[in-house]
């Protein structure tokens, strides 16, 4: 009989990721309900202060595996060590944040098990007496519910920021370590090298104002008018990832899982639909302007002021107007 | 070096989207199928290295005989070969059962594919194969490097713009992330040729699978539509020059 939800833990260079705390959030919230336990499952090398930002925070169990041969481990060694430890614990969920590390585990660590896997998840809850999933598809546009079966084991992988994070209390879980069969762990692939985030010759997480641009824009040559925006405000020119991919903008401009997380005071985002992987990137900032020509852009799900409109009219508007007031 | 590439046939915009009685998949009115854009990446990367270390593609797709259209396209953009296995399930797991049955009939040194597909966002298909086959993965790589028959190192994004070089031992798996190489246009003549070219096509039967040890996953969708809000958005209205004067109003009070 499976039992017990098990989260794990996200962290790099010795500090744990936001993530954690949200997934830790989640699974408090199941495992009240479900009656079951909680246990927090931290995978690495040299975890001490992993465990101790972590203590506290809703659990009842930590779980470390700590092992030389996780300090720097692909995907495949990783997945293969949460599947050792998860096969002890036997739980009902596994609880993994859908980053990009995450997205890489969950159908590894889902196969190896024999569980069912529901990726991208922006929420958990019960529903009508079912575990149920919120999953955005078809490119963000729809949201589907998902209720698991009766008894179905699964690991749900959650974005960043679909919970808000768990509150420390005072209760102390006890910390187990669990050793590591290396020898069962296939050696086909090794990481060489961690490469850090270049910085480029702008940081757009430091703005207060980042104007953003999206594929919408239609064609590079109309990036200068976005910039001319950015400028006029006082502020930077950032984009959304297909922007990138065409190469209309640098690497370091973008918003989203893969690029920056930005929390400036105002995000003015410009011919951005909004797919799950751009909103991780910037739903905290403080006011979202969206100007989109599609009224059904997911955007507008969390934009504060919207224009459903031609950014070619609004954009040069808005520039000149911001202009004129600091003439 | 030898390459499968997989890549998933899926429809543009959709109308009527529902979810099918059994709550297994989606059901919708679609226009064309077309090549997901994460796995034309992935293909994309495969012309590359084919380009510098010879070799043969083939295109791998999954679907009825309505996603036989994106193989003439990989076919087109230079794929040698072409393969359809006969199976309509938007079921990850199904599919990536299927997909690992259908690669143990080919021959190849790497097999390609995307991150995730744009209509059920599940980008669990290719790790999952790979997990089935035994084969060492990477995800969301942007750059490969072949070191030799036996070797390859990738360049994988780990998020917030933070990479891993990662050495594989081949035969391995790589989703490529979008961006990886332009996208190459096509001309009109090329497709039309290929149209020519024989896909070749495995039945369930002929991958030793039979339909009902194809499990789908242990849930129900249980519902389909637009996303709640989570904070109704204020739209302004009236001419540019209005909304700009309010846009600019907000924008100021917020800094």
């Amino acid at each position: 009989m499976a039992r017990g939800i098990l989260v794990l833990v996200e962290h790099a260079g010795g500090k744990v990721d936001s993530v954690t705390l949200q997934l830790l959030a989640a699974g408090r919230s199941l495992a009240t309900q479900l009656k079951t336990q909680l246990i927090a499952l931290a995978v690495g090398h040299q975890l001490e202060s992993i465990s101790a930002a972590i203590q506290g925070h809703g659990m009842d169990r930590i779980v470390i595996v700590d092992h030389p041969a996780l300090a720097l481990a692909t995907g495949e060694v990783q997945a293969h060590a949460i599947a050792q430890v998860a096969r002890q614990i036997d739980p009902r969920f596994l609880l993994i944040g859908y980053s990009l590390v995450g997205m890489e585990l969950t159908p590894a660590v889902a196969t190896q098990l024999g569980m069912n896997a529901l990726t991208n998840c922006v929420n958990v809850e019960i529903r009508d007496g079912a575990v149920t999933v919120t999953r955005p598809v078809f490119d963000s546009t729809q949201h589907t519910h998902v209720a698991l079966d009766e008894n179905a084991r699964a690991v749900i992988a959650l974005q960043k920021g679909s919970f808000a994070p768990i509150e420390p209390t005072s209760t102390q879980a006890a910390v187990d370590s669990v050793s590591l069969d290396v020898a069962g762990i296939p050696a086909r692939s090794k990481v060489l090298a961690i490469v850090e985030a270049p910085s480029g010759d702008v940081d757009i997480t430091k703005a207060e104002i980042v104007v953003s641009v999206g594929r919408g824009i239609g064609t590079a040559e109309k990036i200068p008018v976005i910039a001319e925006l950015a400028e006029a405000l006082g502020g930077v020119l950032a984009c959304s990832r297909p922007v990138v991919d065409v190469g209309w903008l640098p690497r370091e401009r973008q918003v989203g899982a893969s690029g920056r997380t930005v929390t400036p005071k105002v995000y003015v985002a410009c011919g951005i639909s909004g797919a799950i992987q751009h909103l991780t990137g910037m739903r905290d900032s403080h006011r979202i302007i969206a100007i989109n020509k599609d009224p059904d852009a997911p955007i507008f799900g969390v934009a504060h002021v919207g224009v459903v409109g031609d950014l070619f009219e609004i954009v040069p508007a808005l520039t000149k107007a911001a202009k004129e007031a600091k003439a | 070096m030898n390459i499968v590439v997989c890549c998933k046939s899926v429809p543009g915009f959709v109308t009527n989207l529902n979810v099918s009685p059994d709550g297994k998949s989606f059901q919708y009115q679609g226009q064309l199928l077309a090549i997901n854009e994460c796995d034309e990446y992935a293909l994309e990367e495969a012309l590359v290295l084919k380009k510098t270390h010879g070799g043969q593609i083939t295109a791998v797709s999954m679907g009825g005989i309505k996603s036989q259209d994106v193989l003439y396209y990989a076919l087109a953009k230079g794929a040698d070969k072409a393969v359809r296995v006969d199976c309509e399930s938007q079921d990850p797991k199904v599919a990536s059962k299927v997909l690992a049955a259908a690669l143990k009939q080919l021959e190849f040194d790497l097999v390609l594919t995307g991150t995730q597909a744009r209509d059920t966002l599940s980008g669990q298909v290719g790790i999952g194969a790979a997990s089935r086959l035994g084969l060492p993965f990477a995800y969301a790589v942007v750059a490969v490097e072949v070191q030799d028959d036996k070797t390859i190192s990738v360049r994988k994004e780990l998020g917030g713009g933070r990479h891993a070089d990662v050495e594989l031992r081949l035969p391995a798996l790589l989703c490529i992330q979008t961006g990886i190489q332009p996208l190459t246009f096509v001309p009109p003549a090329r497709r039309i040729r290929a149209r020519h070219q024989p896909v070749r096509s495995f039945s369930l039967p002929d991958l030793g699978l039979q339909a009902a040890e194809l499990v789908p996953q242990g849930y129900r969708i249980v519902s389909v539509r637009p996303p709640e809000r989570a904070h109704q958005v204020e739209l302004l209205q009236g001419s540019a020059q209005d909304i700009a004067a309010a846009l600019l109003s907000r924008i100021q009070e917020s800094r």
